[in-house]
């Protein structure tokens, strides 16, 4: 793959790597640093990507995500920030009633377990096939439909509490 | 015609998530229809776990836009020290060889019949250079092995 093309599609899956990294790290800055740092990765070695492999998008999100869990074990404890991932931006008016519903999600993200964290975004966020899932997640691709259905009722259960 | 509930032996669990993800096969999928006709708890299910789903794709789980990752990866940390880097090694090495070649061919105490087979002996070294730099960086995005987990 081209490096012009390699790039405009990695702009395109900011956001999504950046909400995944959000889930694992619990801090949008950190998240935010962390796919700089994928970016920066991945454009130094471009030719680590086979596309004959698969697509970019798992791909990425499983570079992101492993950098999201090397920053993890390197993190000192109690530096994690989850609390920070509910706190709401300003915006303006006509958008609280959005934000509002977003913050009841990520609360109820937020108290649901990492791994079913990852997996919600991957699908219900980012659209990524089981196939993608597994290949993003490496996990065996048979058991992306009972960890999904098992992290949605998590969730459900926690928006129960949450809103 | 009466429509008589059958009684549900066992519910769908994980098989409702997979349909709503359009993941099923269509034997599957006609099984969790057929199950949602006479299971109320099953339907009910599928019901939330749209709702669910459709508010999770309408979140707005990262208010970062695309201009800022653009810039992100044109950022100076990723890009400009690199090229800052080749491009000082690269001046720096012209400007050697340059002062070097300058002062071999001006100079008075070579011979000039020395100097013509240095040029072709150094010359040639770099042609044989080129050619394998050119070759490793052809093989290099054929390589079945390049694929290293980042």
């Amino acid at each position: 793959m081209k490096n012009h093309t390699m790039r405009q599609q990695l702009v395109q899956l900011g956001n999504g790597a950046h909400a995944l990294a959000t889930q694992i790290l619990g801090n949008a800055d950190d998240a935010a640093d962390a796919v700089h740092d994928a970016f920066a990765k991945v454009l130094k070695k471009p030719g680590a990507y086979d596309a004959n492999n698969g697509p970019l998008k798992p791909w990425f999100l499983r570079v992101v995500r492993n950098h999201c869990i090397d920053l993890i074990r390197r993190r000192r404890p109690g530096d994690s920030a989850v609390e920070e991932l509910s706190e709401p931006g300003p915006g303006p008016q006509a958008l609280l009633e959005t934000a509002q519903r977003d913050r009841g999600l990520q609360l109820a993200l937020a108290k649901i377990s990492d791994r079913q964290r990852q997996i919600i975004v991957l699908r219900d966020y980012m659209d990524l096939s089981y196939a993608e899932i597994a290949d993003a997640l490496e996990v065996a691709p048979g058991t992306v439909m009972s960890r999904l259905h098992r992290a949605r009722l998590a969730l459900r259960e926690e928006l129960a509490r949450h809103g | 015609m009466v429509n008589e509930k059958r009684p549900v032996d066992h519910h769908l669990g994980e098989l409702l998530s997979g349909f709503v993800d359009g993941e099923l096969t269509q034997q599957e999928r006609q099984r969790v229809t057929l199950h949602c006709e006479v299971c109320d708890e099953c339907r009910e299910n599928l019901t939330n776990l749209r709702v669910l789903r459709e508010r999770i794709s309408n979140a707005h789980l990262s208010e970062v836009g695309e201009d800022k990752w653009r810039e992100t990866m044109n950022d100076s940390s990723v890009q400009t020290p690199r090229s800052i880097g080749w491009l000082m090694f690269i001046a720096g090495l012209l400007a050697v060889a340059g002062i070097g070649l300058v002062g071999f061919i001006f100079s008075d105490e070579i011979h000039i019949g020395m100097k013509l087979i240095l040029i072709a002996i150094y010359g040639g070294l770099a042609t044989l250079l080129y050619s394998v730099l050119r070759q490793r960086l052809i093989e290099r995005k054929t390589d079945k092995y390049k694929d290293v987990e980042i």
